[in-house]
């Protein structure tokens, strides 16, 4: 994996009705690219009815997953930026990366840097205010140390 | 000491929370063992310390025989610090 998340997979909108939504359309690059199939999103959404909102790993934002299962063809992240605060069950989330594992191995190097990054709360407010797909893609390339 | 890390799958926010754990352990000047894990497996592991959603925490309560520790936020650094401290000033 040359970068974690590419250009292709990072979106920005206004406004989303609801984390339902939100989680939704944050996967929509991952189904589109054949990464995953549309049983993942569910999965990750039932997740979250079961087990409550500790996908909130850092203020302002989420890490929607779920367990690796044959949903999922390819190992990979995508990142929606969400301008308007999307309450995930009471808390109040911009950034949403969703992560597709393919199995409980693949992924766990990418995460090792995720997990710095997110140590970070001036990276999370960086992106926030970063005002283009570019911006935020650079800004990830930049900050995020794959190893 | 052996911490355990758990989330709903073990794969992917106890993954964070065990290098939250790690980090922090290490500001600390502190040493322990770190593993993460799912909410099925953590109930038949043996810890000396479980740090994980106050919904698992909950979920646990009564089945595991190891302190439970809530965190809130599994990348929140300042917060795992301070059950870490907690922790060890029992023990």
């Amino acid at each position: 994996m040359v970068e974690a998340i590419p250009r292709s997979r990072i979106q920005i909108v206004e406004a989303v009705d609801d984390y339902q939504a939100a989680i939704t359309l944050a996967a929509k690059p991952l189904l589109d690219e054949g990464f995953i199939e549309a049983p993942y999103i569910q999965a990750m959404l039932d997740a979250l009815e079961t087990h409550g909102p500790y996908i909130v790993l850092a203020d302002h934002f989420a890490l929607p997953h779920a367990r690796p299962s044959e949903a999922v063809k390819q190992t990979g992240l995508s990142l929606l930026l969400v301008r308007e605060a999307v309450d995930v069950k009471t808390n109040p989330v911009h950034v949403f990366i969703v992560l597709a594992a393919k199995d409980d191995q693949a992924h766990i190097k990418v995460l090792g840097g995720l997990a710095e990054f997110l140590m970070e709360p001036q990276n999370i407010q960086d992106i926030i205010a970063a005002s283009t797909r570019d911006d935020v893609h650079t800004l990830l390339k930049e900050r995020w140390t794959l190893t | 000491m052996k911490i355990l890390a758990v989330c709903g799958f073990g794969v992917g926010s106890s993954l964070i929370l065990k290098m939250t754990i790690t980090k922090a352990l290490r500001e600390l000047g502190l040493d322990a063992e770190v593993v993460n894990t799912d909410i099925t497996d953590a109930k038949s592991y043996r810890a000396d310390a479980i740090f994980t959603s106050p919904q698992f925490v909950s979920d646990l309560t009564g089945s595991v025989k190891a302190p439970l520790y809530p965190i809130n936020k599994y990348s929140d650094k300042d917060e795992v610090k301070q059950q870490l401290k907690t922790l060890f000033n029992q023990n």
